[in-house]
């Protein structure tokens, strides 16, 4: 049974996935949830497809409202997560009555949050995605009164005994911290800033107001580029570490545009991306030096960890009858027939 | 992209755990435009496991992967096996599309087009003769949302890009900066000098592909009059062959 989401309150929130990752070779960025790891864990947790559309909350307090039964989970920076006025946990599968009113209030010590939907939401897509994109003008930006259908109900789950917490999965959560250490590896072009390079290592950002889903903006001690040639414009990928003014080091997040005619420092691993989604303005950030083989095996020691998640979770639906299809109830053959 | 030339050698350089930027090195930029846009092709027929795409400009490639199930290494051999390939069977032949874009050149459609004449030291016409009078190579779809870069037209001197970017500048602007021209599809900020608009849609987020172009495709710019705008505004750019 379908129903939908009325949103009360929007915040700063959008419709969101994994990201367009055909994008680029048409002169898109990727966009998508910008912290990755959270957003995957929501889906995950909501027993979705890793890419299923959710919702991304940014810093303001959020409110909506459900027609129907739902399972719904909330992963990302910490946060007071009510249901019809309880509290309830996050990084958890959470039961949603019809009627019922779900809030998010108070993200603090980070910046993002993700709420996935059992069954997921309707969004239009482009290119296979329907992550958000600024400079087109494409994508769900959540407004008062916005409804979105969603797909599948979940008949309420409560354990029958002072309402305690039914769930208990597990999972990690991500450190979230005003001083967040980045992981960055060598840039293609690190040897235009000669020996400055190693100002990147030895000084402490401050994250500047002015940062957003495209890029942040970090002052501080900066390198400079040695060389003055002109450069032609080449891909430049998530992450690149960019010395474009003597005010602010540049670090490109998802959505930044995909072809720029700046020297890359350094490039943020993809865990770390994930990190900096989360810092805050006044955040500090320093850098660390690590090596391609060394990220790929933390980002690959991540997703091991949600595939075990993803499994425990498949474990306790399948017992709990989450997921099935509706329809009558499988019957086993009489015996003997 | 009708010419099918040897690739030339290339670089490989890491661009994080989830990209390579491949350069090629030649003296030949034509050959190296044409080296890396063959490739780029190549990998996305080739198609591989984890591996997103790539995006070609002028000398260089970035290749995108998803570092969870393949890696810079396995990417770095499947470049190198696309251009062995290529080597042995050139790149397949495309012909190109033509397209013909009306432009209305000054006043309130290309607000820098007497700052650049100043600036080469020519008159206005002379401008306007100059960049409706060559067919531009499309070099590479860029920054913002598909913009077809090009070689910019033969002025004297490179256009100097504006101090102070603007905050906005609007759909279907034509503009140039350094030795490039472009035409926005999309309302963005940008420090290129617009010196004229095209009333022409260029980018339909409605449709699949966005733009109509490719790199490759040639692309030449004809003046129209302002009152001629409204009776274009709304039609698409699309190939006249």
């Amino acid at each position: 049974m379908s129903g939908s989401l009325i949103i009360q309150q929007p915040g700063n929130s959008v419709v969101t996935d994994m990201g367009r990752f055909r994008g680029p070779r048409f002169g898109l960025p990727v966009n998508g949830a910008l912290d990755q790891f959270s957003a995957r864990a929501a889906n995950i947790l909501a027993a979705n497809a890793d890419n299923a559309p959710l919702l991304e909350i940014t810093a303001l307090d959020f409110r909506m409202q459900a027609t129907t039964d739902l399972l719904i989970a909330v992963t990302g920076a910490p946060l007071t997560l009510t249901v019809g006025g309880r509290e309830c946990p996050q990084w958890e599968p959470v039961s949603v009555r019809a009627g019922e009113t779900v809030a998010v209030r108070r993200i603090t010590g980070g910046l993002r949050s993700y709420l996935a939907v059992h069954g997921s939401v309707e969004a239009p897509e482009l290119l296979g995605s329907c992550a958000p994109d600024t400079v087109i003008g494409f994508g769900l930006r959540l407004s008062e009164g916005t409804e979105l259908k969603t797909c599948r109900s979940v008949g309420p789950i409560r354990q029958p005994y002072f309402d305690l917490p039914l769930f208990r999965l597990g999972l990690t959560r991500p450190e979230f911290s005003s001083r967040a250490v980045i992981d960055v590896t060598d840039g293609p072009d690190v040897d235009e800033f000669g020996e400055t390079a190693e100002l990147l290592f030895n000084t402490e950002y401050t994250v500047s107001a002015r940062s957003n889903h495209i890029g942040l903006r970090l002052g501080g001690v900066l390198p400079e580029r040695q060389s003055t040639a002109e450069v032609l414009s080449r891909g430049v990928p998530m992450g690149a570490i960019e010395v474009p003014s003597r005010e602010e080091l540049l670090v490109l997040h998802r959505g930044r545009g995909v072809t720029a005619g700046y020297p890359v420092l350094a490039v943020v691993t993809s865990r770390s991306l994930d990190t900096l989604a989360q810092a805050r303005p006044g955040h500090a950030i320093t850098f660390r030096k690590t090596t391609v083989p060394e990220a790929t095996a933390k980002h690959r020691a991540a997703i091991r960890e949600l595939e075990n998640l993803r499994s425990r979770v498949s474990t306790i639906f399948a017992l709990l009858g989450i997921g099935k299809e509706p329809g009558w109830p499988e019957l086993v053959p009489a015996a003997g027939s | 992209m009708a010419a099918t030339p040897k690739p030339t050698p290339v670089e490989i350089f890491e661009s994080g755990d989830s990209a390579l930027r491949v350069v090629a090195s030649s003296a030949d930029t034509e050959a190296n435009w044409s080296t890396v846009h063959s490739l780029a092709q190549w990998l996305e027929t080739a198609g591989a496991d984890g591996v997103h795409g790539a995006v070609p400009t002028y000398d260089s490639l970035l290749v995108e992967f998803d570092p969870g199930v393949t890696s810079a290494r396995q990417v770095r051999a499947f470049v190198l096996l696309g251009l062995r390939q290529l080597e042995h069977v050139g790149a397949p032949a495309r012909t190109a599309r033509e397209f013909s874009v009306p432009v209305v050149y000054g006043g309130e459609y290309g607000p820098d087009l007497e700052r650049v004449a100043e600036h080469q030291q020519l008159s206005v016409e002379e401008i306007i003769a100059l960049h409706t009078a060559k067919s531009y190579v499309i070099r590479c779809l860029g920054a913002p949302a598909g913009s077809p870069m090009m070689d910019g037209p033969d002025f004297p001197l490179p256009v100097p890009r504006l101090k102070d970017p603007r905050l906005s500048v609007p759909a279907g602007a034509v503009a140039v900066a350094g030795r490039q021209a472009v035409i926005a599809p999309a309302v963005a900020p940008g420090g290129w000098c617009v010196i004229g608009q095209t009333p022409l849609t260029v980018l339909d987020a409605a449709s699949e592909p966005l733009v109509p172009y490719l790199p490759g495709d040639l692309l030449t710019f004809r003046q129209i009059q302002p009152e001629e705008f409204a009776d274009y505004a709304g039609r698409k750019l699309e190939a006249a062959r």
